[in-house]
């Protein structure tokens, strides 16, 4: 109103302000470009460098791009003031993803800044490195990380263990070894510091290499204590795992009740409840009422040993299994143990016990976790009291909490059962923890608590917020059912509830006051359900109560209650025939629900009724249908006419005995029918089987309630062998780094590891020799096809190139494929700097330091003829007449149109007269021309449409074609979607018969020939969202292999058949292009693993190339776990190729041979 | 990575923030970007909570002070970042700077405590009881180590301790064995429950009919606490179904704020009568009764008693150089006090 007033309110409040701003950056952030920056990060004074740099940052705050500026702040990575160290480093990890090749001028910097005395400069040094993301640079940080795992500094440490994950992030999987080795030194540091980082590392890197847990088991549980709190959560996680990894469930915990009463018993009088019992009168003085033992058998049983189960099972599993009642496997007792002699599970809990008593209500509630799942029985209630204090902070923990404590109240509610005042309502709470505590009052809800609890439901009920109040009403239905005895209590409160309702005028007016009402006939109706006969009262007092609800939901239901008890006990019967007049009177008057729901009742009256009553019903019935036929709404209309139809018989005013005589069977049929949808008697309905799902105590999954992303279930119990703990260094002799390193790094006691893996390197030579040979004779003797082929095509049948650096010296055929950048950057800087050490021999020096499995290349050349394609049916003979049409896709590209796909047609005539004038079209585009008064060609219409690309370009058509004959063309087609069929229409003599083309996503792609090197340059920068990836078992090579050796042929190379089999199989289902064969030279020659597949392609409609990728694992002569990576930018194409993929691979060869 | 773990966090580091800046709104974010970027950083790394401990926060990164700021305007130049790693870092009490040194070693102790009470429409105490908190307050050179015991520690409920507390005393005999961290810290909260009575009463009344709703309002003193009960307010949100009110008090004032909410300031109980509120609440057209009743949230607090009942019964200092200054206080405050009508 007054703006010059406002003005001058603002610049004084601004001018005050001004004064406390002094000296803040606050000048920065406003106007971040009043001066020249760049000149400024040239100066030569490091408060100058340090203005400009807190102006970029200012600019990157407000959302502007300043990456321009990064060379120059690059260079300023080598000042030696840490404000300006501290300043770039945040610049640079904001940028170096968008400019890599600027990014890595600042390596040379950090690595000499790594071996700087100052710990904080180190630290710093590799976070940042760490966290610029790029995979050149991904060995050189592996190497630092490993480095820094043994520095002296605890900080440093604690860094080296963050930096893990991002290494891991990059997925380079030469490296997942070498990284899960770091893990494990870093798990074995004195330091708790250093100890929750590294279990933060474990958890997201190898989260089920519960080794590198076995060996520092008893050593964790220990210093779980002096953690920090963040590794303590994560800390808690990992142990639970590894316990019932190792040891399987506790017998005396809720989780096994499977075979229950006795073990709980038998605890019951141990030595731990009297203690508890000493320890607060307050817990279990409210009688044993409902002590522990009440509820051990029966629902909660069932509950508890659902919900261990779905600890257990991942969502997968659970998926598989269809229904509830169709249960997993069972957990048989086996896989149960003992707690009280279990050592180990009886230190977890000692030392998870404290941790209750934690600031952290995270850390709280993992311990809690770990008590739920694997204390006794009686001891789970140690839990209880931290999680209700727990209670006491902010509202989204409070929230969390509570969804964790609804289950555990769930599935035992005598836990919880005296606590219930913890969960009465604040006004303060927010409505979804109002409605989390209702559901847990009433699901805690005893015998002795529940005169209080209705107490304050009372109040509930009159609270302003209405949508609470209706959950509240909900909330005594539910009591009601669980506790019996005070169904009559609650019916009682209700009633007058609904009474209380109406009587405060129009219900319309209020908003939210019709639900509460709704919400209490529903809870009156399901109350009556479980006992009908025992509730005839309330009912009639319901109905009579007809005319003074005017909500119609609420209308609904009372008549329906009407109609379905309406057989029930003496009054209800006699005052129907006045309840339904008054229906009837009103019928034109209700809403369409109440509509519906009077012509139901009325039915199921009449089915039940007899004698004199009969005659009135019908009449009523007579004048409502005619009413319904003629309502305004369809849908009532639609269920007049169809309760005539299927009464006709029961409706006729005149007699019934006559019409009965003449079409007895008609009559029955009809009446069975009608008693069948309208007679049957709702059954007190069991108990509802529990379909909801339970997730892991603490996780996110448990809030959402379905599996998010990363959501492990427990493991197995008992599916770590002892002896996998036992042996300890399991990756030892594989790992290059080590092997290289060690020399380096490892103190005395390392040196039998080191000539161990020495023999390894030299045995992995020998085999590499040993493939090559024997691909040779393969080559030599592979048959007829490559026999030709050596003739005519001067390609060898099988190149072998090293990708290994380190045997470039040893067989020159190729130069390595995978450009190692490592080595471009300044390898000689890192060597310099690793070594503190006396320098290695020159010979180690070229050993390779990041390559963790040799393996060799090969391109298989033949590969394309002997693709077989696959042939799908589009037309049986035994539908068309004779007429059998085959198709399969075919790896030409349409010339017309990047939109079509081309499909080969094999139409034949397998009856014994000849046919004419065949040809296919597209089924939508006919019904157009047909429309359009048939002047147009078909062809041409749909040319017309659709952005000039025709849906079908059909090939020339047949005009005749004998028996036996066999005509092919080419057709090309615009498919709509990626998975559903086309139709088509297929005319033959004149007759139109419909078909379904069904596109196969594999096709949908063209191949784009590229080297290796682009291909995996293409990849990394298809990194993140882009990549998915899956797995699947092959079988395939099985028949291949043992095919070979029936037939006593000369021995084909295992990997070569292998490799065979996948590659034909990709490329006989898919339109790809073969980049390259990795295969693995390892000591095993039986050992699959290492076998690496690259295709490549790129989409037909728009150019977008798409790599997939396919690694081997498994053993040559077994089924092989085959894991596909596909990266494509087009997530749902990358997705659904991914799963056609998948599918056809695992299909089984028999099949498709 | 469990929910809980991340909205700890957040409140950890909301809690770091407006430590460092005396507060914590957007203004106050923006004049002091910098130092919340540098303890960003210095506080999460690629997802997971590197330090988080304040101390050695406060030494890695320095506190804007009135000095600092004036020396940065004066020099130009304002480094706010140590050089050096903390000490804390290494040792096995990262929550304590090593080695502080005081003139004066003194060291207070505060319970701070909030009384939680829901009376139900019938006047009676559903629910009473005390959420509480041991502050402590320590400047004490070198390493102390510190016991407390209290003289009733048989009527908590349950506790939460600081990280400095070591577990195996409190279990074994319900004593706080600790190393302190240096300045203001929560040492422990504790809950007391089942209590008996309120230090006030308040009592409403809510009569309607013909389309008005006649309010009733005693506050008044049921047992005394031996301090004065001051910064009294009764406070309850108008439901949706009023038009208009018109409230008065014999004490106190009385404000209708804009999102409907009443609020009564009474300060003090004054010594010759019991204030009241009264009034008339008109409902909307159509209404002839009020069938939803408010809740009214009361606040006070009480200087120099703990409600609860709790007793520090002594507080040893071992492993200092002089004698220390010890101090206790005790203060209690309404925390989430309900009264239905």
């Amino acid at each position: 109103m007054f703006p010059q007033f406002g003005a001058t309110a603002e610049t004084l409040s601004k001018a005050s302000t001004l004064v406390f701003r002094i000296g803040t950056d606050a000048h920065l952030y406003d106007d971040p470009e009043d001066v020249n920056i760049a000149p400024l990060l040239e100066s030569k004074f490091d408060s100058e460098k340090c203005e400009a740099l807190k102006r970029l940052l200012a600019l990157i705050a407000q959302g502007f791009d300043v990456s321009n500026f990064f060379p120059q702040v690059v260079k300023n990575v080598a000042s030696q003031s840490l404000d300006v160290k501290k300043l770039v480093y945040l610049y640079l990890l904001h940028y170096a993803e968008k400019r890599p090749n600027e990014a890595l001028l600042s390596i040379n910097c950090f690595q000499k800044d790594l071996g700087d005395p100052n710990a904080l400069v180190r630290g710093w040094a590799l976070r940042t490195m760490a966290g610029i993301r790029l995979h050149v640079i991904a060995p050189l940080v592996l190497v630092a990380v490993g480095k820094c795992a043994r520095d002296p500094s605890v900080y440093v440490r604690k860094c080296a263990a963050n930096a893990l994950p991002k290494l891991y992030d990059l997925r380079l999987e030469e490296h997942n070894s070498a990284i899960e080795e770091i893990v494990g030194i870093l798990l074995n540091d004195h330091s708790p510091g250093v100890l929750g980082a590294a279990a933060a590392a474990f958890a997201s890197i190898c989260p089920n290499n519960f080794s590198l847990i076995g060996q520092n088991y008893q050593r964790l549980c220990e210093i779980l204590l002096d953690v920090e709190e963040w590794g303590q959560i994560i800390l808690i996680g990992i142990l639970l795992r590894f316990v019932i990894a190792k040891h399987g469930l506790v017998r005396e915990s809720i989780m096994f009740s499977l075979c229950c009463t006795e073990s709980s018993n038998s605890g019951k009088d141990g030595s731990p409840t009297e203690i508890s019992i000493k320890e607060d009168p307050g817990f279990l003085c409210r009688g044993n009422n409902f002590g522990l033992d009440v509820d051990v058998s029966g629902d909660n049983d069932l509950l508890a040993s659902m919900i261990s189960r779905c600890y257990i099972e991942g969502p997968n599993e659970y998926l598989s299994r269809l229904s509830y009642t169709n249960r997993g496997p069972e957990l048989n007792v086996a896989q149960f143990t003992s707690g009280k002699s279990n050592n180990d599970m009886k230190i977890l809990l000692q030392c998870t016990s404290p941790l209750l008593w934690s600031n952290n209500s995270a850390v709280v509630l993992a311990a809690g976790g770990v008590h739920w799942i694997m204390a006794p029985r009686e001891d789970v209630k140690r839990i209880v009291k931290p999680l209700l204090f727990v209670l006491r902070s902010s509202s989204a923990s409070k929230y969390v909490v509570l969804c964790n404590i609804q289950v555990f109240a769930k599935a035992m509610p005598s836990l919880f059962a005296s606590n219930f005042e913890d969960f009465f309502i604040c006004s303060s709470d927010s409505y979804q923890i109002k409605a989390l505590k209702l559901e847990i009052l009433s699901s805690i809800a005893t015998d002795s608590s529940i005169s209080f609890i209705f107490k304050e439901f009372q109040d509930y009920v009159r609270d302003p917020d209405r949508r609470f109040a209706a959950d509240t009403v909900a909330a005594i239905g539910l009591c009601a059912q669980r506790l019996p005895k005070t169904a009559n209590t609650c019916l009682q409160g209700l009633l007058a509830l609904t009474r209380l309702e109406f009587l405060s005028s129009d219900i319309e007016s209020v908003e939210g006051e019709a639900g509460v009402l709704i919400q209490a006939i529903m809870s009156i109706r399901s109350i009556i359900k479980q006992d009908p006969p025992s509730h005839e009262k309330v009912i009639i007092q319901l109905i009579r109560s007809l005319d003074s609800i005017k909500v119609p939901a609420a209308r609904a239901m009372i008549i329906w209650i009407a109609g379905e008890y309406c057989s029930l006990g003496d009054t209800i019967p006699r005052m129907l025939t006045t309840v339904l007049s008054y229906l009837a009177w009103h019928f034109t008057t209700e809403a369409l629900e109440t509509k519906l729901q009077i012509l139901n009742s009325i039915v199921k009256v009449l089915l039940f009724a007899e004698g004199e009553d009969l005659w009135s019903f019908k009449r009523v019935l007579n004048y409502v249908l005619e009413l319904a036929e003629c309502d305004l709404n369809y849908d009532v209309r639609d269920r007049a006419r169809f309760l005539k139809k299927i009464l006709s018989s029961n409706l006729d005013p005149q007699g019934l005995e006559e019409e009965a005589n003449i079409i007895p069977q008609h009559k029955e049929l009809s009446h069975v029918l009608a008693e069948h949808i309208f007679g049957g008697q709702t059954k007190p309905v069991s108990p509802e089987p529990m379909n909801c799902r339970f997730y892991l105590p603490g996780s996110l999954s448990q809030i959402v309630l379905h599996a998010a992303p990363g959501y492990e279930p427990l493991p197995k119990p008992c599916s770590l062998l002892c002896d996998d703990i036992n042996l300890s260094n399991v990756c030892e002799g594989t790992n290059a780094l080590e092997s290289a390193k060690n020399s380096d790094f490892y103190d005395t006691d390392d040196h039998g590891s080191l000539s161990g893996s020495l023999d390894e390197e030299s045995t992995s030579d020998y085999s590499r020799q040993d493939s090559i040979t024997k691909s040779s004779i393969s080559s030599g003797g592979d048959g007829t096809s490559s026999a030709n082929d050596d003739d005519d095509n001067l390609d060898p049948l099988i190149q072998i190139s090293d990708v290994g650096n380190a045997c470039e010296n040893q067989n020159g055929v190729s130069h390595s494929g995978s450009a190692d950048l490592g080595e471009l950057i300044s390898k000689r800087g890192l060597e310099s700097w690793l070594n503190d050490q006396p320098a290695l021999s020159s010979a180690s020096t070229s050993e390779p330091s990041q390559v963790s499995i040799s393996t060799a290349r090969i391109s298989i050349g033949d590969i394309g003829r002997q693709v077989k394609m696959k042939s799908y049916t589009l037309l049986d003979p035994a539908n068309g007449n004779g007429l059998k049409v085959d198709y399969t896709f075919s790896s030409e590209v349409s010339t017309i149109s990047h939109h079509l796909v081309c499909v080969e047609v094999f139409i034949k005539n397998c009856s014994s007269e000849a046919m004419s004038d065949i040809f296919l079209q597209d089924d939508e585009s006919i019904k157009r021309s047909y429309s359009a008064d048939q002047t147009i060609v078909a062809t041409d219409s749909s040319l017309e449409s659709h952005n000039d690309i025709p849906i079908i370009v059909s090939m020339e058509e047949i005009t005749s074609l004998e028996p036996g004959q066999t005509a092919r063309g080419i057709i090309q087609v615009r498919f709509h979607h990626h998975l559903l069929p086309l139709k088509l229409a297929l005319f033959c003599n004149g007759k139109k018969l419909p078909v379904k083309l069904r596109p196969d996503i594999g096709y949908f792609v063209k191949p784009l020939p590229m080297d290796i090197e682009a291909f995996t340059d293409k990849e990394s920068r298809l990194p993140g969202m882009f990549e998915y990836a899956r797995s699947c078992t092959f079988t395939d090579h099985i028949g291949e292999l043992n095919k070979g050796k029936d037939e006593n042929l000369v021995i084909k190379d295992t990997f070569l058949v292998i490799c065979e089999c996948l590659a034909l199989k990709m490329l006989g289902n898919a339109n790809l292009f073969l980049v390259s064969v990795d295969m693995p030279i390892a000591a095993n020659l039986d050992d699959a693993s290492g076998l690496r597949l690259r295709f490549s392609s790129e989409i037909l409609s728009n150019s977008i190339p798409c790599l997939i990728t396919i690694t081997v694992e498994g053993k040559c002569y077994d089924p092989l776990k085959v894991s596909i990576k596909v990266n494509c930018e087009e997530t749902v194409f990358g997705l659904n190729m991914l799963n056609r993929v998948v599918n056809f691979l695992a299909e089984s060869s028999q099949a498709h041979l | 990575m469990p929910p809980l773990m991340a909205i700890e966090f957040l409140c950890r580091v909301a809690d770091v923030l407006s430590d460092y800046l005396g507060g914590l709104n957007e203004d106050v974010i923006k004049d002091n970007f910098i130092i919340v970027y540098e303890l960003l950083d210095e506080m999460i790394d690629n997802g997971f909570p590197l330090t988080t401990e304040p101390n050695i926060l406060r030494e890695m990164i320095a506190q804007p002070s009135i000095v600092s700021k004036v020396l940065s305007v004066v020099t130009g130049n304002s480094s706010n970042v140590s050089e050096t790693l903390p000490g804390a870092t290494a040792s096995c009490v990262p929550w304590r700077t090593p080695d502080p040194k005081y003139a004066n070693n003194e060291v207070y102790v505060d319970l701070v405590e909030e009384m939680d009470a829901t009376i139900n429409r019938d006047g009676v105490l559903v629910k009473c009881e005390i959420y509480g908190e041991v502050q402590v307050n320590s400047h004490l050179s070198g390493l102390p180590d510190l016991t407390l015991s209290f003289a009733n520690p048989s009527i908590l409920d349950d506790v939460r301790f600081h990280p400095c507390v070591r577990f195996r005393p409190w279990e074994s005999n319900q004593i706080l064995s600790f190393v302190p961290p240096d300045g203001q810290f929560k040492l422990m909260s504790y809950r007391v429950k089942k209590l008996k009575s309120t230090p006030i009463y308040v009592k409403p009344q809510l009569t309607s009919g013909g389309g008005t709703c006649r309010i009733d309002v005693l506050v008044g003193i049921r047992n005394d606490p031996g301090k004065t009960i001051d910064s009294i307010t009764v406070q309850f949100q108008l439901p949706h179904c009023i038009l208009s009110a018109d409230m008065t008090s014999n004490h106190g004032t009385v404000n209708i704020l804009a999102n409907k909410t009443c609020l009564w300031s009474i300060e003090r109980i004054p010594k010759d009568k019991a204030p009241s509120m009264s009034g008339t609440l008109v409902l909307e057209t159509g209404l002839e009764r009020l069938h939803v009743f408010p809740t009214f949230q009361v606040a006070f607090r009480i200087m120099g008693v703990a409600l609860s009942g709790l007793q520090i019964d002594k507080l040893d200092l071992k492993n200092l150089p002089n004698r220390p200054y010890k101090g206790f206080r005790a203060l209690t405050r309404a925390g989430e006090f309900e009264v239905r009508s």
